[in-house]
C-alpha cells in the first residue's frame, strides 16, 4: 500500500508539474510548443492529397506546364522564370523580377522541399501547393494569366490534350487539372539525401566535423532549433526576427510601384496604405495588428543553393545570416510599432569558429547536386500549338444543309460545308 | 339583326384588334419603323480632362506588361480602328474580330447602341473603358497596378491634380480616357452638313430605298442597336492561327458559350442572347457607317476588304446562313446605282482626326515612357 500511495503521490506531482514545467518553457521563450528533434527528412510526411495522388505521368505533365510559358499573361514568363532550376528552383537576386513591366515585391523562394510544407508563400497564405499555383500564375506581379486563357491555350496543344486525358481522364484540358499536375510535379522535387540525412540514418561519415560542432550549437548554444526544427526546419510558426525592409523599397521607382499595389491589394486601411514603408507580412491573414512584421518561419533545407535570405532577400550569404541571429535578429518598422519583436532572439555570442561551424552545418542540410539536375542542365522541349481538326462540326439544325465556310466572291473556301447535323 | 349582336361578341372582336396591330407591327417594323439618318449632335465635354484621357488612350502603362496601349489597335490615321481585318490583342495572343472605329463612339449612349459586335456591354463609357484594360486578350491590366504606376510618375501626379482628382487612380482613368472618347466627333461631314454631291444624293435614296440599308442603319448613328445575321463568311485565319482560336475559345469560355471546343464559327451575339436553338448563331450588332471611309475592312472579322465588296455583299442578298435575317434581299442594283451608294456612303466620313488634340507629340511621348524614379525622401512621404 505504501508503495502504491507513493506511487500515486508521484504520478500526481508528476502530471501537475509536467505541463507547469512545459509553460514556464514556453513563456520564457515567446514559443507555446516543445520542438520536435531534428530527423532526416520523412518522406511518409510528403503531402499526397486523396483528390490529387502523384503518379509519374502527372508529375511529368505537369514538369511540361511548369516550363511553359503560355501558362502566362503574355506568354513570356513560365513557373520556371522565376523559379528557376539554375537557381535552386528558386531566383538568383534579392527581390524576384516578376511579370514584364513590374517586379515582385518579397525573395522568391525554392520548390525543392516544398511538398512538406503546410503553409506555403512567405506569409504562409496558402495551404497547398495546388491553390499555390493559381495565386502565383495569375498574381499581376507574377505570371498575370487568366484562367480561361491559359485553358484555351492548353486546348489548342494535341500533346497537352493528349496527355491530361491521360493522367485526369477528362476530354479536354481543365485549368484545375494544370495546378494538379504542376503540384504533382513540385512534390517530386526533394532531397532527401542530404550529409545530414545519410548522418542520421546512421553513415557517420556523411557529416564534417565542423557540421557536426555546429549541429550540437543549432541545438544548443545558438538555439535554432526553437523555431527550426522536426524533420523539415521548421514550426512553420509566425515570428518578427526583425528583418529590415530593402533597400530597393527606397531606391527603385518600379519596386515602390509594387510595394503600393501590394498593400492596396491585399486590403489595407487607407491610414497604412498611406504610411506603410515596410511589407507587414502576415498581419494579412487575419488583418490582426500584432501580427505585421511576422513571417512563417521557412525551412532551413536547400539553403546552399538559394540565396539571398529572407522574405526579402536582404542577407546575401549564410555567414550573414549567421551574424544576424548572432546579434539577437534586427529591428523593423513592426518591431518599433507593433512592438512584437520575438523574444526568442537573443545575442549569441558565438565565436568565429563556431560561426563557421553553425554554416557547416546548415550547409549540410543540401545535397552536392542539385534536385533533378537534368532539368538545371537543359529545359524540356514543349509541345506545339496546331489548329483544330476541322471535321468537327456543331449541332445545327437538320435544315443547314449549306456550304458554310465560303467567301463572298462564290469561291467555296478551305472549310467543307455542312451536310448532317450534330455529326 | 346585326345591330342586335350582344355587346359581347363585339368587345371579343375588339380584343383581336391590338393582338393584330401588333402582328402587322411586328412583322414590319424593320421596314416602316426606321427612325430618319440625320446628322449627329454635339457632346459636350471637358477639353482638359480630354487632353489628359488622349494621354492615357496612347500610354503602355496601361497594359500588364506594358507593351501596347489603346492606341496600338485604334489608330487615329485608320479612323480610330485598326486597319487590318483582326486585331492583335494583347501579346501572347491575337484577336478574332476586327476592331472598330472609336469615332462617334460616345454616340452610343443616346443612340441606345450596346458596345463590342456581339453587344455584351452597355453603353456607358466607364465600364466600357474598365472592361478594356482589364480584359485579359486586350490591354491584360490589374488596374490596381496600373494606378501605381501612373503615381509613381511626377508629371502624371501634377496633371491628374489639375484637371481635378486628388491623385492618379483606378477611377479617374476610367473618367478620364470616356472624356477623350467624347472629343472624338465627327468633323465637317458631308452628310451632315447638306454638302452632297449629285451623286451622293441618289445614293441616298437608295440607301433609305431599293437598297433598303435603312433598315438596319437608321438614325443618326446609321445603326438600329441590334444584332442581325448576315452570312458574312467565317474569317479561316481564326481556325488556322491557335493563337487566334484560343482568343475566340477564352472569349466564349468566360461568357458561358455552350460547345465552345467544336464550333468553327464566331457565335457573335449569341453569347449574350444564348438561344437554345442557336438560331442567334452568328448575329452581330449593326455597326455605325459614320466614318467608314478609313475604317476598311469590314465587317465583325473584317472578311470584306473594300466598300465595293461591301455593296456587292448586300446586292447578292447577303451571304450564306441558315438563319440569315429576312431583311436581306437580292437589290438588283446597277453599276451606277453602286458607284451611287458608296458615294454616299462616304459622304459620311469627315475630316481626319489626326490633330494634335488627337495624337500625342514627340515630346508626350518621350514623357510617357520616361523610366519610373525613385520617390525622393521616401521614408516620409505618403504613399
Amino acid at each position: 500500500m505504501k508503495y502504491t500511495k507513493l506511487l500515486f503521490s508521484l504520478l500526481i506531482a508528476f502530471g501537475l508539474t509536467m505541463p507547469l514545467a512545459a509553460q514556464a518553457k514556453s513563456l520564457g521563450v515567446g514559443d507555446p510548443d516543445d520542438d520536435a528533434p531534428i530527423a532526416a527528412l520523412d518522406m511518409s510526411k510528403l503531402s499526397n492529397p486523396a483528390d490529387n495522388i502523384t503518379t509519374p505521368e502527372k508529375a511529368e505533365l505537369g514538369m511540361l506546364l511548369y516550363f511553359d510559358p503560355r501558362l502566362g499573361g503574355d506568354a513570356s514568363v513560365s513557373c520556371a522564370t522565376c523559379h528557376n532550376p539554375k537557381d535552386g528552383w528558386a531566383f538568383g537576386d534579392s527581390i524576384c523580377r516578376g511579370y514584364p513591366g513590374t517586379v515582385h515585391w518579397r525573395n522568391c523562394q525554392t520548390v525543392v522541399n516544398t511538398g512538406f510544407y503546410k503553409k506555403l508563400f512567405w506569409a504562409g497564405s496558402t495551404p497547398s501547393l495546388e491553390s499555390q499555383v493559381f495565386s502565383a500564375a495569375n498574381g499581376g506581379v507574377a505570371g498575370n494569366g487568366e484562367r480561361d486563357v491559359m485553358e484555351a491555350r492548353l486546348e489548342m496543344i494535341p500533346e497537352y490534350v493528349k496527355r491530361f486525358k491521360q493522367v485526369f481522364g477528362r476530354p479536354l484540358p481543365q485549368i484545375q487539372d494544370f495546378a494538379r499536375a504542376v503540384a504533382a510535379f513540385e512534390r517530386t522535387l526533394n532531397d532527401p539525401n542530404t550529409p545530414f540525412d545519410q548522418y542520421m540514418r546512421g553513415d557517420k561519415k556523411a557529416m564534417t566535423k565542423a557540421a557536426k560542432r555546429g549541429m550540437g550549437l543549432f541545438n544548443g548554444k545558438a538555439n535554432c532549433i526553437e523555431c527550426h526544427n522536426g524533420h523539415f526546419f521548421t514550426d512553420e510558426k509566425y515570428y518578427n526576427i526583425g528583418v529590415g525592409a530593402p533597400p530597393e523599397f527606397t531606391e527603385s521607382g518600379m519596386q515602390q510601384i509594387s510595394f503600393r499595389f501590394e498593400i492596396f491589394a491585399k486590403g489595407t486601411k487607407e491610414k497604412d496604405y498611406r504610411t506603410l514603408k515596410d511589407d507587414p507580412g502576415a498581419y494579412y491573414r487575419g488583418k490582426d495588428p500584432a501580427m505585421k512584421g511576422k513571417w512563417r518561419t521557412p525551412t532551413l533545407r536547400y539553403l546552399t543553393f538559394t540565396p539571398p535570405y529572407f522574405h526579402n532577400g536582404t542577407a546575401y550569404t549564410l555567414e550573414e545570416v549567421v551574424d544576424f541571429y548572432n546579434n539577437g535578429g534586427g529591428e523593423n518598422h513592426f518591431t518599433k510599432t507593433a512592438g512584437n519583436k520575438t523574444k526568442i532572439l537573443k545575442k549569441l555570442g558565438l565565436s568565429d569558429g563556431e560561426k563557421g561551424d553553425l554554416v557547416a552545418f546548415l550547409e549540410s542540410l543540401t545535397s552536392k547536386v542539385q534536385v533533378r539536375n537534368d532539368l538545371v542542365q537543359s529545359n524540356p522541349t514543349l509541345p506545339s500549338y496546331a489548329p483544330l481538326a476541322n471535321d468537327k462540326y456543331t449541332v445545327l439544325p437538320p435544315s443547314a444543309k449549306v456550304p458554310f465556310y465560303h467567301y463572298p466572291n462564290g469561291k467555296k473556301a478551305a472549310f467543307v460545308s455542312i451536310s448532317v447535323a450534330g455529326k | 339583326m346585326m345591330k342586335k349582336k350582344p355587346v359581347e361578341e363585339n368587345m371579343k372582336k375588339l380584343f383581336w384588334v391590338p393582338l393584330m396591330l401588333a402582328f402587322v407591327v411586328g412583322t414590319t417594323a424593320t421596314a416602316w419603323a426606321a427612325p430618319d439618318i440625320g446628322p449627329l449632335p454635339t457632346i459636350k465635354y471637358d477639353k482638359k480632362k480630354a487632353a489628359l484621357g488622349k494621354r492615357l488612350f496612347y500610354d503602355p502603362k496601361l497594359s500588364g506588361d506594358a507593351a501596347i496601349s489603346c492606341a496600338s489597335c485604334h489608330i487615329a490615321g485608320k479612323g480610330f480602328a485598326e486597319g487590318v481585318d483582326l486585331g492583335k490583342a494583347y501579346p501572347g495572343t491575337k484577336h478574332f474580330r476586327n476592331a472598330p472605329t472609336l469615332i462617334n463612339t460616345a454616340q452610343k449612349k443616346k443612340a441606345g447602341i450596346p458596345w463590342f459586335w456581339d453587344g455584351r456591354i452597355g453603353t456607358n463609357l466607364n465600364d466600357v473603358t474598365r472592361n478594356e484594360i482589364v480584359e485579359t486578350i486586350v490591354l491584360n491590366m490589374d488596374m490596381r497596378i496600373m494606378q501605381e504606376r501612373l503615381k509613381q510618375q511626377p508629371d502624371y501626379v501634377k496633371m491628374f491634380k489639375d484637371v481635378g482628382f486628388s491623385e492618379p487612380s483606378n477611377g479617374a482613368v476610367r473618367k478620364l480616357i470616356p472624356e477623350f472618347l467624347k472629343s472624338l466627333q465627327s468633323k465637317n461631314v458631308p452628310f451632315d452638313q447638306g454638302k452632297l454631291s449629285k451623286s451622293a444624293k441618289k445614293g441616298m435614296k437608295l440607301f433609305k430605298g431599293k437598297a433598303n440599308c435603312i433598315a438596319c442603319h437608321n438614325g443618326s448613328m446609321f445603326s438600329d442597336g441590334k444584332a442581325h445575321i448576315l452570312g458574312v463568311a467565317e474569317n479561316p485565319k481564326i481556325f488556322k492561327d491557335p493563337l487566334r482560336h484560343v482568343t475566340m475559345k477564352a472569349s466564349n469560355k468566360f461568357l458561358g458559350v455552350q460547345n465552345q471546343h467544336n464550333l468553327r464559327f464566331d457565335v457573335g451575339a449569341h453569347s449574350v442572347s444564348k438561344m437554345a436553338d442557336g438560331s442567334d448563331y452568328r448575329s452581330f450588332m449593326t455597326p455605325t457607317l459614320r466614318e467608314l471611309r478609313d475604317t476598311a475592312p469590314y465587317m465583325h472579322n473584317g472578311m470584306l476588304a473594300s466598300l465595293d465588296d461591301v455593296i456587292n455583299f448586300y446586292n447578292n442578298g447577303g451571304g450564306i446562313d441558315p438563319n440569315k435575317d429576312r431583311a436581306l434581299k437580292k437589290l438588283g442594283l446597277t453599276k451606277s446605282e453602286k458607284g451611287n451608294l458608296k458615294a454616299f456612303l462616304l459622304s459620311l466620313s469627315g475630316d481626319k482626326l489626326t490633330g494634335s488634340k488627337y495624337v500625342v507629340s514627340k515630346k508626350e511621348i518621350m514623357n510617357m515612357m520616361q523610366p519610373y524614379k525613385a520617390i525622393p525622401n521616401w521614408h516620409n512621404t505618403k504613399n
